[in-house]
């Protein structure tokens, strides 16, 4: 078929002669228009090569917002367990409650519950939302029940975040040894303290693709990796603790002291089985805590320790072969020493044998055996068995109590050092000065955690000597001792009873420290215990009075509770009519 | 190259990006799965906290003895009324 020739078929005219298609424009007017699609074509491939090579990073990380979430991995921080394993502080999923102050317009009445829910006032409530900040805690650590109570109330405002909370489930028995953690779940003191680094966990973040139903879908990577805190298991054991505490606050009840402290040591491996102070407090309530009651007074308070010393004296005049135990020392009434005058409170006999000033604990004896040894000499045994160290259990204000340097002693110093005056330490000090004796004349280090190695040992008096000391020890607590209270049915003990007075304003008052520090058993020494009661002001003040019952009771379930064989008959307990009273 | 080889390349090439699909469709299932065990490991790890938690407060020393004391009024025995007992002994 052949194609017709258009034509413009009412005037019989072809396309190609149209008038219109004649008229002639200036050439620079399509020049123009094609430079002008030019130009535009130009400027969208300037643009797309901007956004393609030059700003890609930027525009890729807006997309990415879009789908990319960082998430918050939370850490919880560690339990401290007991010995046996039971827990003694737990971190539990708690809220807090919190407000964006702009979007909070509670009715009265939504006011009023919420407040009644968070165990505040309305007036607490109002004064906090005063604060003119954006976003306001209301109340930290509220127990999960109560936060979905809140979450019910449909406050516009209110929201709630995941937090924990640290629970202490034995309370005051324990308050002193394990302390407690801020809101932050941060330790604040005692172990808790002591030991955060481990027991702190890291929280952790990672970055997730989610989809449109907030499901991650992809898991990027992690940004920093989230640590749990590590469990830790303590030395203390559970049981003993609660005897330990029980004991010594019925003593502080009954003796109306003003505070005390109790130790109870693993005379096999070192470990703190139980350590006790009064006042105490409930790590679980801490609002209104004074001072006196937050203080670990058996590891940061440093008292004179009184006769509980002579031991170590007598040990040392042993030691270098000065005396036996049967060497009879002149014993007058009283002693002049330059231009003081040391005394024991009541008469003995002329003399007595090294035993028996131990037992009587007679300052005068035990001066004289003190006056025969070089100063540096009773230095080296002090230092040795720890006093004027600082213990390192890494408990927060351990102290080192105070042993002046040998050389600026002067001969009445070093007299009154020997019975216990002039020198300070911390009971927990005391205590573990007294593994000398209990461990054949080794010491070993202190320890708050459970151990499994046996410990490292470093001696420093013979085996003879301890021995020779733990019988002398078991006299104190026997009929014509100064502690016979301390005995206990159906085990041997030992110990030492120590009565000082307090130093106030650099003057001795009619204030005491009274003390006991003993071992059991005496055949195969387990635990030591040492007692401090401060200020007891109900009628007795001596150590062999207060303190040596304390040692009795909690020695006897103690001993119980570790399932420690007896090693005497169960009507071993003579007490004397009259006690020995101790010299001070 | 023959349309042949062409062909089965090109069935080859379909069939492993259908399989790519598949595989990460099979990957995201998977993840939700994991992210929801480990939510719930996280839960049962609260829990367990939550009843050791329990576990002591109501095995503490303190109120067994006041309720062996009190409402079951027993005593602790003295070491006179203790029968010992060693090992190999009779």
């Amino acid at each position: 078929m052949r194609a017709p020739t258009r034509k413009a078929a009412a005037r019989g005219l072809a396309f190609s002669a149209s008038p219109v298609l004649a008229v002639q424009l200036p050439v620079w007017r399509s020049r123009f228009a094609l430079f002008l699609l030019f130009a535009a074509f130009a400027a969208i491939a300037v643009r797309a090569f901007w956004l393609q090579a030059v700003s890609t990073k930027f525009l890729q990380k807006k997309g990415e917002v879009n789908y990319a979430h960082n998430e918050e991995l939370p850490a919880v921080r560690g339990k401290i367990i007991d010995r046996n394993g039971e827990v003694m502080a737990s971190s539990l999923p708690a809220k807090a409650i919190a407000v964006t102050t702009g979007e909070f317009k509670p009715s009265d009445e939504q006011l009023r519950r919420l407040a009644q829910l968070m165990d505040m006032s309305t007036q607490d409530v109002k004064k906090k939302l005063e604060s003119g900040r954006n976003f306001v805690y209301l109340r930290r650590q509220v127990d999960e029940k109560v936060a979905e109570q809140i979450v019910a109330l449909d406050i516009p405002g209110i929201q709630t975040r995941n937090e924990y909370k640290r629970f202490y489930p034995v309370g005051h028995v324990a308050a002193h040894v394990l302390g407690f953690t801020n809101v932050e779940d941060q330790g604040q003191e005692g172990i808790e303290r002591a030991e955060q680094k481990s027991l702190g966990g890291v929280t952790g973040s990672r970055r997730v693709i989610k989809d449109r139903l907030g499901r991650i879908v992809e898991d990027v990577g992690y940004i920093r990796e989230p640590k749990d805190g590590r469990d830790l298991t303590l030395s203390i054991d559970g049981k003993i603790q609660y005897i330990a505490f029980t004991e010594l606050q019925k003593a502080v009840e009954q003796n109306h002291a003003k505070a005390g402290g109790i130790v109870v040591l693993d005379v096999k491996t070192g470990e703190v089985l139980a350590m006790a102070n009064m006042p105490t407090y409930n790590p679980n309530v801490r609002q209104g805590l004074t001072g006196a009651q937050l203080r670990n007074r058996a590891m940061t308070d440093i008292y004179e320790p009184g006769s509980t010393m002579k031991p170590f004296t007598v040990a040392l005049a042993l030691e270098k072969g000065m005396v036996t135990p049967n060497t009879m020392l002149d014993t007058p009434g009283k002693l002049t020493i330059g231009p003081a005058t040391i005394g024991d409170s009541h008469p003995h006999a002329g003399s007595l044998s090294v035993t028996q000033i131990i037992q009587q604990s007679s300052n005068v004896g035990t001066v004289r055996m003190a006056l025969r040894c070089e100063p540096r000499e009773m230095w080296d045994m002090f230092t040795s068995v720890g006093f004027g160290q600082v213990p390192r259990t890494g408990f927060p204000g351990e102290v080192a109590g105070r042993l002046r340097p040998y050389k600026s002693w002067r001969p009445i110093e070093q007299a009154t050092m020997s019975y216990g005056l002039g020198i300070s330490a911390s009971l927990i000090q005391v205590a573990h000065a007294y593994m000398i004796f209990a461990r054949n004349g080794e010491m070993i280090p202190l320890s708050f955690q459970k151990i499994t190695q046996p410990p490292l040992t470093q001696r420093v008096i013979s085996p003879r000597t301890a021995q020779q000391m733990r019988e002398m020890m078991e006299k104190v607590v026997g009929p014509g001792g100064t502690g016979p209270l301390a005995q206990v049915r159906g085990y041997r003990v030992a110990g030492k009873t120590g009565t000082a007075h307090k130093l106030e304003g650099g003057r001795y008052v009619n204030k005491y420290v009274a003390s006991f520090v003993g071992f059991a058993p005496v055949s195969n020494p387990r635990i030591i215990i040492a007692v401090m009661l401060d200020e007891p002001s109900a009628g007795k003040h001596f150590g062999g009075q207060v303190a040596a019952p304390v040692f009795s009771n909690v020695a006897a379930n103690a001993l119980r509770a570790m399932n420690v064989a007896p090693d005497a008959s169960v009507d071993n307990v003579i007490i004397p009519p009259q006690m020995v009273t101790e010299s001070m | 190259m023959s349309n042949r080889s062409m062909i089965t390349v090109i069935a080859l090439l379909l069939l492993c990006s259908l399989m790519l699909v598949n595989s990460q469709f099979q990957a995201r299932r998977l993840l939700i799965e994991h992210e929801r065990t480990q939510s719930r490991l996280k839960e049962l790890e609260t829990e367990w906290d939550q009843l050791q938690y329990e576990q002591s407060t109501l095995a503490k020393h303190s109120r067994i003895d006041g309720i062996a004391r009190t409402s079951l009024s027993m005593s602790p025995p003295g070491p006179g009324r203790t029968q010992y007992m060693t090992a190999g002994s009779k």
